[in-house]
């Protein structure tokens, strides 16, 4: 009789002790998000002078986002020496948009989207170079993160 | 006709006998961790009344560094940091705390050379007011010996073992007190005082401790989620149903930021010549928090908000602000690069357990209510503390010159209502109930065999 109510209380113990662990899918059980997903190509090897097309892929929940509330595309030079204004960019289909730009110059670039689909917002930046860099773009490469221009916050 | 009667006096007495020991075991055991939890309790209940003023308290030790001049144009949160890199070049910001009115400094928490560091910063100047090491926070050191006696891990168990047999002390206590007759209310909603030395001892601590034990008990179940080990499992559970907080709000991990690593921009050390491939350096590079706070804003969370800072590149910022009422609460992750809200929980989307976990914290921390919840827990406070002063001072004057003088121990499977009641307590309180079969060991292999410790325990 006393072992087995000693052993009941040992394995009660034991099965609480034993830590449970957070279920892997717990966050499916409350608010989920669904953000818009935006995939750009950085444009690699230009050189001033040349336009390019900047390309930007959004989805949301995988799905291919053709009808967006607005998709801006913000160039600018590290330097700040040329502003490119926040431009609309053109719908080319399966949920890709684009835009011609031309480098006048070589530097250090930005290419920041703006873009809004239902309640969500996403803006990425990537930075590219164009030709080569000057001494004061390497150094501010050096520096660290990328400096942040004003401009933006016009969404907000 | 005799020989029933005689029969039925002993089954009475059997019965009397049987609700006598029963009695006594709790008797036994309430006096046994009364004794051991009540310094504990003491120490819980000094250190949380000091913690219940901690705004105040806070406000008024570091107005220096908390109080600022409000201006019209606020500088730029990245020139803030820029600030801080400039006078800690060592140091890795982790979070930074825009400050709930305009009267208040800005907060930067860094890591720097092993120490944990507020650096205070006039929004309006861009200038250091000063920094308080996190070590050196009275505050901070209260509460870690209310949570974990100064003791880590082990102190925090120490704790929640507390906690969990002030459970138990509250089960027997009550038991003890519940009137066996009804003799009016002396005694039982009111202490007798005018009946003698022994009546008032004992009236004097079975009374207020009636009237307290809701308070006490409410105490003790808002703290125990708290806990390294109940509290942890509780959260998980409560979580893993759907109905507790959301994951990461308190157990489990923010989502990561939806990258691939050779899409980011990598960042050149600075001592280092730029001889990586320049192709490496293009790529996404990370929000500024400029741009965090703006979202922050156009989210509307509460201004007592904190930005923690991402430390790894795929990890995301996040805003968690846990105001003093319950319903302001928020926890939003942000992926680092394009600031896309990946996971946004409020209090109303924490469910049922959560939101009663919530305001029990507030609650707990006497914030919920402003000043009429720190005073009435304030009261409880003070009240946990004349309880357990009077429970060992009835102990001490009632005790024997030799031995502790608790009732003697019936064998522990006699009375089996006592220990079914024991037993739920324990599966309730694992922590509590290990220590109960600790206990029971020690004293059939230890107690039992050493006749002066039989002797002086009673068992």
């Amino acid at each position: 009789m006393k072992k087995i109510y000693g052993s009941f209380l040992a394995i009660g113990a034991m099965v609480l002790l034993s830590a449970c662990s957070l279920s892997d899918d717990a966050a499916n059980l409350y608010k989920q998000e669904v953000p818009l997903q935006i995939e750009a190509e950085v444009p690699t090897d230009i050189a001033s002078g040349e336009t390019v097309t900047l390309e930007a892929k959004l989805t949301r929940n995988e799905e291919p986002v053709d009808e967006a509330n607005f998709v801006h595309f913000e160039v600018r030079k590290q330097d700040g020496s040329i502003p490119y204004p926040m431009k609309d960019a053109q719908p080319a289909g399966n949920g890709v948009y684009e835009m011609e730009v031309n480098f006048r110059s070589d530097g250090l670039y930005f290419f920041e989207v703006h873009a809004g689909s239902g309640d969500a917002i996403s803006n990425p930046q990537y930075q590219f170079i164009v030709g080569e860099l000057s001494e004061s773009e390497l150094q501010s490469l050096k520096e660290g993160p990328a400096p942040d221009a004003g401009s933006s916050g016009a969404h907000h | 006709m005799e020989n029933d009667k005689r029969h039925q006096a002993a089954r009475g007495k059997k019965k009397q006998d049987k609700g006598g020991q029963f009695y006594k075991s709790v008797w036994r055991w309430h006096l046994y961790a009364g004794v051991l939890v009540a310094p504990l309790l003491v120490l819980l209940a000094i250190t949380g009344s000091v913690y219940l003023f901690k705004a105040e308290i806070e406000n008024a030790l570091y107005a220096d560094y908390y109080e600022v001049q409000a201006q019209e144009e606020r500088v730029a949160v990245s020139e803030q940091l820029s600030e801080v890199n400039r006078l800690y070049p060592d140091g890795i910001i982790k979070s930074y705390r825009p400050g709930e009115t305009d009267e208040r400094s800005s907060e930067v928490k860094i890591e720097a050379s092993g120490e944990s560091l507020t650096v205070f910063i006039n929004p309006y100047t861009g200038e250091s007011l000063g920094e308080l090491n996190n070590d050196d926070r009275i505050m901070d050191k209260i509460e870690e010996i209310h949570g974990e006696l100064m003791a880590g891990t082990i102190g925090d168990r120490v704790v929640e073992l507390a906690a969990s047999w002030a459970v138990i002390l509250i089960v027997t206590g009550l038991f003890l007190w519940f009137p066996k007759k009804m003799n009016g209310a002396g005694g039982v909603l009111f202490p007798r005082l005018r009946q003698g030395s022994k009546i008032r001892r004992r009236d004097l601590h079975a009374v207020p401790a009636f009237w307290l034990s809701a308070g006490l008990l409410f105490l003790i179940m808002t703290g125990l989620p708290w806990s390294g080990f109940w509290g942890t499992n509780f959260q998980t559970l409560a979580t893993n149903t759907g109905e507790g907080y959301p994951p990461s709000v308190w157990v489990g991990n923010a989502p990561a930021s939806d990258v691939e690593t050779q899409d980011i921009a990598e960042v050149p050390w600075a001592a280092e010549t730029l001889d990586v491939p320049l192709s490496s350096v293009q790529g996404l590079v990370p929000l500024s928090l400029d741009k965090v706070v703006e979202i922050a804003d156009a989210e509307g969370v509460h201004p007592s908000y904190s930005v923690f800072i991402p430390q790894e590149p795929e990890g995301v910022y996040t805003l968690s602000a846990f105001p003093p009422k319950a319903q302001d609460e928020a926890t939003i992750h942000i992926d680092q690069y394009s600031g896309a809200v990946l996971a946004d929980y409020r209090y109303d989307n924490y469910g049922v357990v959560g939101k009663v976990v919530a305001w029990g914290i507030t609650l707990h921390k006497g914030s919920q209510f402003g000043i009429i919840n720190q005073l009435i827990s304030l009261f409880i406070c003070l009240g946990i503390i004349f309880v357990a002063v009077s429970g060992v001072y009835l102990w001490w004057k009632r005790k024997p010159k030799k031995g502790m003088g608790a009732p003697k121990a019936p064998p522990v499977f006699k009375t089996k209502s006592f220990l079914l009641l024991m037993v739920v307590l324990g599966l309730l309180f694992p922590l509590a109930g290990l220590s109960m079969v600790v206990v029971w060991l020690l004293d059939k292999l230890v107690f039992q065999r050493t006749p002066a410790m039989k002797r002086w325990l009673n068992a």
